[in-house]
């Protein structure tokens, strides 16, 4: 990335909050929903303009579950690890998923296309077992219908869509 | 920006209060949406369209019945005020064609219903 | 309003039989000549759950169960045409749910401030702001007898008044809309469903104990929650409801929004304000107490979403109406998220003090088809267990205190017999290993060798020398945490270990998960005398552990059998033993 276009890019979000105390998380909330993650060159230009050590910026970074050091893949594959989602068979959709696509939570597929994480719990408990692809979530998903849910996602489906 | 006042609150008050009138309220919380109400309210509107009907369709939020999402409240005027569950595109349709249009409600497809 | 007639078969076992019954019900209306003015109509669900066949007549609501066929003249005759209930026939009506805190949630558009103010929205706000000094704001929610939602149930009242006196030029009140228990989600319900509540709520609070600025704390996995909280701000800042001269008084106050971020610990408050500041969520030893210390060193008041929703209600009916709901030491209602193995999942507000079968059973529906309810499971990853046997433990803060339990933010999990509690116990913990912000040692240490020891039951290769450490590392992480999350983290284990000691027993000494979801513990084999040779579970099997064919039968190789079950589940005559 261009350090000139960096720069004025994350200049305008920490702008926006330089006055309020305590920015730092909300800062990083609106770096990360335009970046897709927080990537070190960020962090290392936010640090001068905020004026934070750079091991402060991380230390939030490493803590908190929400923020990502590496670049998601192309759809994320969320699935719910709620207890209710628990109980109705979400371990069983993230082990059918891992088998799938051959990669552990918190990876993303070779290809970028897919990256798989598993959360707390997305507030749909009346749907369980619960997984969530980008904005749109599955609600009472079966392990058999996985195959099919994520077909729609891969390269060769997108790219029929297209044509 | 208006100062608002106790004297307009009440003004408003009396402005919105429900009247008598036949609504229909489509659950619109994160359940709700994920269970497809987006696509039942988007029904609900083109039917009471061509219809033509004597109805106010509201986006509220969630009622708590989060198992029988998609969830849509009916009130029309001397009939019971219900609860369709699991309401997808053909339901709504009949919900406006029969319920509303017709005053008969659907079988089988309602969850509870409000007692006043 | 024309007459309407509701049926349904609520019969748990065997075939619905609504239609059936429709027919007849239809016939007796025909001979009558009334199927013109009358509406009879199948309904979906009837709020009658294992009573046979229910009827409802509308608009007088007579209700009557287990109706036999037999009974139908008699209902046309006398509710349908007379109006009056058959005599000795009509039912009582189920427990209802009192709604407080959900008054307006699915009743108002959200995103309307105009239809909130219509169901008096703000006049509490109004009143206060006009007709209280803030110390009689504090008192009417010390006379309600409202404790906070979040868990703990700590008195508001007491806490505002606190924190009114505390000496500091600047005070805070912040709204924790941080849920983090897994399977609780009452306060997005209400964020999303009723944003204005919480706004008003605050801003009384605020007004009592004298902050000028309040903060939301919403977790950023609840976006709508976060939009329409935004969206209801700038409503209340458009029309003098937040800012300066808050309806036409000489009040300020002013809210802003922070996200949490994905740490469970959040929850806490001290860790929350950490948060805030834009810190790690670390906690840190109280007292200080917020109340006193909190926020950039200032008084601060954190109260619960739900807590906040119940404020503009009790100071519009007063304190002592709503003393006057639920029980002794817990007054008022408290929503509970029911979801787990359970028919109707869902949002329930009841009373306090209303029994859990009540909300198990009565509202919620019980078991799923063809199961038996096990036990529940209340406060989340800090809550304990209450099984089957105790359904008649009644909800408050207290009672559930007593059965080893807690209220917590109100989850309430329904497991039946396929739920091992072992591994319920293994998911909790393990939750809380992960959430762990790593501070004190008694929770990061302890916690981690407790779920090593949970693994290792699991897996088939405990002893009673591994449940005996289970419940010294419990008392130590309950006496030694520094926060909430530590302290409590082993009452799931404390409490399943309490309840269900034979099932730790046979996981330990017989090698066997009596739910049969231990996937290490658990066996299938292929009885020969039920096999009809079909060859599904040949096809079933991912990992080609079954072997054999159609004229000599198949067996499984037990190295090779990963346990997915799915030889079990595609098997018509049941052939295949789990155990």
């Amino acid at each position: 990335m261009d350090k000139e276009i960096l720069e004025r890019e994350v200049r305008e979000i920490a702008d926006s909050w330089k006055d309020k105390e305590g920015n730092l998380i909300m800062v990083l909330h609106q770096i990360q929903n335009r970046y897709g993650y927080v990537p070190r060159e960020v962090s290392l230009v936010l640090s001068e303009i905020l004026d934070v050590p750079l091991a402060r910026i991380y230390e939030v970074i490493t803590f908190y579950h929400f923020f990502r050091l590496t670049p998601p893949g192309k759809h994320t594959i969320s699935v719910c690890m709620g207890t209710a989602c628990y109980l109705k068979g979400g371990a069983e959709l993230l082990g059918e998923l891992e088998h799938l696509l051959c990669v552990k939570p918190g990876e993303t597929t070779k290809d970028g296309q897919f990256h798989l994480e598993m959360v707390r719990c997305l507030g749909c408990c009346g749907l369980a077992p619960v997984l969530k692809i980008g904005e749109k979530v599955y609600g009472g998903v079966k392990k058999k219908d996985i195959g099919d849910i994520i077909a729609h996602y891969s390269e060769e489906a997108e790219a029929q869509a297209i044509a | 920006m208006i100062k608002m006042t106790k004297k307009d609150l009440d003004a408003t008050k009396q402005k919105y209060a429900e009247a008598d009138r036949n609504w229909i309220k489509v659950g619109f919380s994160t359940c709700g949406i994920a269970a497809g109400a987006k696509e039942v309210y988007d029904t609900l509107v083109e039917e009471s369209r061509k219809h033509s009907a004597d109805v106010e369709i509201k986006k509220c939020g969630c009622v708590g019945m989060c198992s029988a999402e998609p969830l849509v409240e009916v009130h029309v005027k001397n009939m019971p005020t219900v609860f369709y569950g699991k309401v997808d595109k053909e339901v709504a349709t009949k919900i406006m064609e029969k319920h509303v249009c017709g005053k008969m409600l659907v079988n089988d497809k309602i969850y509870d219903l409000k007692l006043n | 309003m024309g007459k309407t007639v509701f049926i349904k078969d609520t019969a748990i076992t065997g075939k619905d039989r609504t239609r059936d019954f429709y027919g007849v019900f239809l016939g007796t209306l025909r001979e009558k000549g009334l199927e013109n003015e009358v509406q009879l109509v199948r309904v979906a669900d009837i709020g009658i759950y294992g009573q046979g066949m229910t009827v409802r007549v509308l608009p007088e609501n007579f209700l009557y169960t287990n109706v036999q066929e037999n009974d139908i003249p008699a209902i046309v005759q006398d509710s349908v045409v007379g109006g009056r209930p058959v005599e000795g026939k009509a039912s009582a009506q189920p427990s209802k749910q009192l709604r407080i805190v959900l008054r307006n949630c699915g009743v108002i558009d959200p995103e309307s401030i105009e239809d909130y103010i219509a169901r008096d929205g703000y006049q509490a706000l109004a009143k206060v702001l006009t007709e209280y000094t803030p110390e009689k704001v504090a008192q009417e929610i010390k006379n309600s007898g409202l404790r906070g939602r979040g868990g703990a149930g700590f008195p508001t009242g007491l806490k505002w008044d606190i924190t009114r006196k505390a000496q500091g030029d600047q005070k805070y009140i912040i709204c924790n809309g941080d849920e983090g228990d897994p399977g609780a989600y009452m306060d997005r319900s209400v964020l999303e469903g009723d944003p204005h509540s919480v706004i008003e709520g605050m801003t009384i609070g605020a007004y009592a104990i004298g902050a000028s600025k309040g903060y939301f704390y919403i977790r950023a996995e609840y976006p709508l929650a976060i939009e329409r909280i935004e969206k209801a701000m700038r409503q209340c800042h458009e029309r003098g409801i937040l800012g300066n001269g808050i309806l036409g008084s000489s009040f300020n106050f002013d809210l802003e929004i922070r996200l949490g971020a994905g740490a469970f610990v959040c929850g806490e408050e001290t860790a929350l304000i950490a948060s805030i500041e834009g810190k790690r969520g670390y906690p840190s030893p109280r007292p200080p107490f917020p109340s006193i210390k909190g926020l950039w060193g200032r008084p601060t008041c954190i109260n619960n979403v739900e807590t906040l929703a119940n404020i503009p209600v009790i100071v519009m009916k007063g304190g002592a109406w709503f003393a006057g709901i639920g029980t002794e030491t817990s007054k008022g209602t408290k929503v509970f998220a029911v979801t787990g193995k359970v028919k109707n999942s869902g949002l329930v507000e009841v009373p306090m003090g209303t029994a859990v079968e009540d909300v198990v059973y009565g509202i919620c529906g019980g078991a799923m088809a063809g199961k038996n309810v096990k036990a529940i499971q209340t406060g989340g990853p800090s809550g304990g267990v209450i099984p089957k046997e105790f359904f008649q433990t009644k909800v408050d803060y207290e009672s559930l205190q007593k059965m080893g339990s807690i209220m917590g933010s109100g989850g309430m999990i329904v497991m039946d017999e396929d739920d091992c509690m072992v591994d319920i116990a293994k998911f909790y913990l393990g939750f809380c290993v992960d959430e762990s912000c790593g501070k004190c040692a008694p929770c990061r240490i302890g916690g981690t060798q407790m779920l090593k020891l949970l693994v290792k039951v699991t897996d088939g290769e405990g002893t009673q020398k591994d449940l005996d450490q289970l419940e010294q590392i419990s008392f130590a992480m309950q006496k030694a945490s520094l926060c909430g999350l530590g302290q409590t983290a082993p009452n799931p284990v404390l409490s399943t270990l309490h309840y269900y000691r034979a099932e730790y027993d046979a996981h330990v000494d017989k090698k066997k998960c009596p739910a049969c979801k231990c996937a290490k513990l658990v066996r299938f084999m292929i009885m020969s005398e039920k096999c009809v040779k079909c060859g599904m579970c040949f096809k079933a099997c991912p990992v080609g552990a079954i072997s054999g064919n159609r004229e000599s039968g198949y067996l499984i190789d037990q190295t090779k059998c990963i346990r997915c079950g799915q030889c079990f589940e595609v098997c018509k005559p049941r052939a295949i033993s789990r155990g």
